[in-house]
């Protein structure tokens, strides 16, 4: 049953792998035994207890970004009430921000396409700021900037490319 | 009643609070390994857990501090109980023996 150990998360693998093996080896192969180990790879990716290292950073986003999708897939996303909290504190004030820029900038440069990707991207940059200030909080702010800063970038990108192709047809 | 922090951290557990308190309990004796807490804990509780279910557990009780890994040669990597470990263990059976207390007084005037 030494295979079931695959679907543990190579972190997990790494720094618990041996040890586990050397249990499992000790127990009798039962319905029960497998469901326990099954049960015990889904939470290992719901809820990694291990920390990753500073140098992996373009790998622990992936993690996160797969472990946040199963997350929600069973039974929705557990936020505490701080981490709420502080998200939405950041997202009004992000908000704010970015009105007071579309403002100014669309008084400045009236009807420019860059300026009319920025009112576009707005809504969806809110629910990303939202969304990756709550689960990104507890990270390195490294990875906090690296995935939310890539993902306000590359939707703009997009929204731009967008505006660019409406106003030439 | 106000909780210190490594009781509630146990709490935060959810269904492996009962295997983590478990594991506190097993290794509060000596530094152990996982398939001889494993044996300890079904001798001590007629409990035998899952490997998943213990090393779920396990992982848990490390990021927390409340165990710590010892150096090993072979692959049984023993695990012994850290301070902080032995404080929020100290906590959890004082406040089960409280309980049980009060649940035995209740039972006698009954």
């Amino acid at each position: 049953m030494t295979w079931l150990l695959h679907l543990y998360p190579a972190r997990w693998r790494q720094r618990y792998g041996e040890e586990f093996r050397a249990v499992l080896a000790n127990q009798r192969n039962t319905p029960g035994l497998f469901f326990d180990v099954l049960a015990g790879a889904v939470d290992a990716h719901l809820h990694p207890q291990i920390q990753p290292s500073d140098s992996t950073h373009i790998q622990e986003g992936d993690t996160m970004t797969v472990a946040m999708l199963r997350r929600c897939a069973f039974g929705g996303p557990k936020l505490s009430p701080a981490d709420r909290r502080v998200a939405w504190r950041v997202t009004i004030g992000s908000a704010l921000v970015i009105a007071a820029l579309e403002i100014g900038l669309a008084k400045i440069y009236r009807g420019a396409t860059p300026v009319q990707a920025l009112i576009y991207w707005s809504a969806p940059a809110l629910s990303l700021i939202y969304e990756q200030t709550a689960y990104l909080r507890k990270r390195p702010a490294r990875t906090q900037a690296l995935i939310l800063g890539g993902g306000l970038v590359g939707m703009y990108v997009f929204m731009l490319a967008v505006c660019a192709v409406a106003a030439k047809l | 009643m106000q909780k210190i922090k490594g009781d509630a951290e146990l709490d935060d557990f959810g269904r492996f609070s009962e295997p983590a308190l478990l594991i506190l309990v097993s290794l509060a004796g000596e530094p152990r390994h996982g398939y001889s807490m494993t044996e300890d804990i079904a001798a001590l509780a007629g409990v035998r857990l899952g490997p998943g279910t213990l090393y779920g557990a396990i992982a848990r009780l490390e990021a927390r501090g409340l165990i710590e890994p010892l150096k090993s040669e072979d692959r049984r990597n023993p695990y012994r109980l850290t301070a902080l470990g032995e404080r929020a263990l100290r906590v959890r059976l004082n406040s089960m023996m409280a309980v049980a207390r009060a649940g035995q007084r209740r039972l006698a005037n009954a």
